[in-house]
């Protein structure tokens, strides 16, 4: 069964289908007429459209586990992919839980624990509080040490929200004050840490796989910096900043952390990289992630079957090839149902939908012409993943792919990723995740 | 099986086919079967026709791109027949398994003539081992019981007809 919906449910439904596994898939009425559900060999309709009511509602899907008589459930990314509730009673009902165990999602999803963990196996991490801040003095007591600028971070959640960067101790208390709020809000837990905040960051992040035999091994990393509000836009693979010794060194450390944990299945451990090149580990997911084709591209490995073959039971030698390598560039560009410019989400009927094709573009998608984008759940409609032999040949092909995805009846993001294409800063690879702050100031200038 | 059960199997499979038969279930002790037959699957663009005819919330409603005197409904694997009066349906509120009795062997809880009032237990939908009583949400004349004892029930899917007083 896929616990999820829209063109990653489609993945997996794709994934299965070529191992010959049968699907189930689960739908709130909004999503009755969904891609996901059409190529599912099974659909059951769990609810009313709201997220909460139906693909969050962990009793709904379980009864639907269980009159379809499913042996395993795949997350997806989002939605309960990192709920380490689901996982057990997942592990209760005798159904397999695609990912890791409920142990260590709960280990690696709690921000403080986690970077404790690391910090034992020698990851570099970023200076930060010792877990939860208990008021704002301790807040200030904590900056102080650090140095400004920092940041203050929600316990239990992400996505941007829940956030603050606080520059000097004046601004602390009032920050403080609406972080803990808007923490509470979106997450139903107020707490906060803090970390350095470091000015002009990079984002990459490793890919790593674990079978359930304890082999853990990673499939080098990407370069997520253009982001929006700390929604990411467009993602490669591999950075230009990551250096072939740097590479090697962070893979073995993960390699001996993880193992030491015990993590199975896909995960990924992002890191910030600071003006001097130097990695500081922030978080890591404990699923699949949304940008995964652009390592598909550049390491030939299927990870969402990796992640199917693992919980079956099979071992990494027989999954990845004897060396893993890198073989050109990937850049993958998130087409949200949103206006380019006022980011207003666009909800509605697609009237006209063509996905460009050709060498070395991929388009992972659930939408199709005549379908409908719902309010209900996340903007992304789809994915371009345009591969090359070099980051030159990927931007050409992504330009000459993005002008030939026409999506009509609703607004999207193609307009704003043309314009970030032609973007003299970005073409040179010259950015971190404040890039989109300035581009954006220049487009309206 | 043995092949004179893969033989009954056989004809029984053809029966189904026949008779148009959707899904057919057996839990029989020593024998539990389950088949599901394909159904000529609509085409995309009759789904969306269909999706813009019925309105959910603030989805803007479109014309369909041909014209057609009569847009078929899509199939929905093991959903009952739309009855032809203007009838009440009670729908799930969850997904799981329809039982119409307290418990095996007992008498069902409501049967086709008998009254309900609103808020009457009339039948229980199990999930996660637990048995979640389900209420009549109007009052009156129970029509027809549109689903069968140990069916699978989809969130939403109509369980009885009431004709309301």
């Amino acid at each position: 069964m896929i616990a999820n919906r829209g063109e990653i449910a489609l993945r997996v439904i794709n994934a299965c289908r070529e191992l010959g596994i049968r699907t189930v898939a689960v739908y709130s009425e909004a999503d009755r007429n969904s891609l996901h559900v059409r190529f599912a060999d099974e659909a059951i309709c769990i609810g009313p459209p709201r997220a909460a009511d139906s693909y969050l509602n962990v009793p709904a899907v379980i009864s639907a586990a269980e009159i379809a008589n499913v042996d395993a459930i795949h997350p997806g990314y989002g939605l309960l992919s990192e709920n380490a509730n689901f996982a057990e009673v997942c592990r209760a009902s005798n159904i397999k839980f695609i990912g890791p165990p409920p142990e260590v999602t709960r280990l690696m999803g709690e921000k403080e624990k986690a970077r404790q963990t690391m910090k034992d196996a020698k990851v570099p991490i970023l200076p930060g509080s010792d877990g939860v801040l208990g008021d704002e003095s301790e807040a200030l007591t904590v900056a102080k040490t650090i140095g400004y600028p920092v940041i203050l971070k929600a316990k239990a959640g992400g996505g941007g929200r829940g956030m603050r960067i606080v520059r000097s101790g004046e601004e602390l208390p009032n920050l403080f004050q609406a972080a803990s709020t808007e923490a509470a809000n979106a997450f139903g837990n107020g707490e906060l840490y803090m970390e350095k905040f470091i000015e002009q960051p990079r984002h990459i992040e490793f890919q790593v796989l674990a079978d359930e035999h304890g082999n853990v091994a990673t499939l080098f990393e990407r370069e997520c910096s253009i982001q929006r509000r700390h929604q990411k836009l467009i993602e490669e693979a591999p950075s230009l900043q990551v250096t072939p010794q740097m590479r090697e060194e962070v893979g073995k450390t993960l390699v001996r952390c993880l193992t030491h944990i015990g993590y199975q299945n896909a995960g990924t451990v992002e890191f910030l990289m600071d003006e001097d090149g130097k990695l500081y580990f922030i978080e890591m997911n404990t699923r699949i992630q949304v940008e995964h084709p652009v390592t598909e591209a550049i390491t030939g490995v299927d990870l969402v079957k990796a992640q199917l073959r693992i919980a079956s039971g099979e071992k990494l030698s027989d999954i990845l090839p004897p060396k893993l390598e890198i073989r050109g560039h990937a850049i993958e560009c998130r087409i949200n149902a949103e206006h380019p410019r006022k980011f207003t989400p666009s909800a509605g009927k697609i009237t006209a939908f063509n996905v460009p094709g050709g060498n070395g573009v991929r388009v992972d998608t659930a939408q199709y012409s005549e379908g409908v984008v719902p309010p209900y759940y996340d903007s992304l409609i789809a994915k371009l993943i345009c591969y090359g032999v070099d980051r030159e040949e990927a931007m050409v092909r992504t330009e000459r792919a993005l002008s030939q995805f026409i999506v009509q009846g609703i607004d999207t993001s193609i307009p704003l990723h043309q314009a970030i294409f032609r973007d003299e800063d970005f073409r040179a690879g010259k950015f971190d995740t404040k890039f989109m702050e300035r581009f954006l100031a220049r487009q309206t200038e | 099986m043995k092949p004179e059960d893969i033989q009954d199997l056989k004809e029984l499979i053809e029966f189904l086919k026949q008779h148009g038969v959707a899904e057919f279930d057996v839990d029989r002790g020593d024998l539990k079967l389950r088949l599901k037959f394909n159904q000529p699957a609509p085409q995309l663009s009759e789904l969306a026709r269909a999706w813009a005819t019925a309105p959910a919330g603030p989805v803007p409603q479109t014309q369909p791109v041909a014209p057609t005197s009569q847009v078929p409904a899509p199939t929905v694997p093991g959903s009952a027949p739309t009855p032809a009066e203007d009838l009440h349906l009670v729908k799930s509120p969850i997904v799981g398994t329809y039982y119409g009795s307290p418990s095996p062997g007992a008498p069902s809880f409501v049967s086709s003539g008998d009254h309900v009032e609103k808020g009457q237990v009339i039948c229980i939908v199990e999930a996660m081992k637990l048995m979640n009583e389900i209420e009549a949400d109007a009052a009156g004349e129970i029509v027809k019981c549109l689903v069968t004892n140990g069916q699978p029930i989809e969130f939403g899917q109509p369980l009885f007809s009431i004709r309301v007083n």
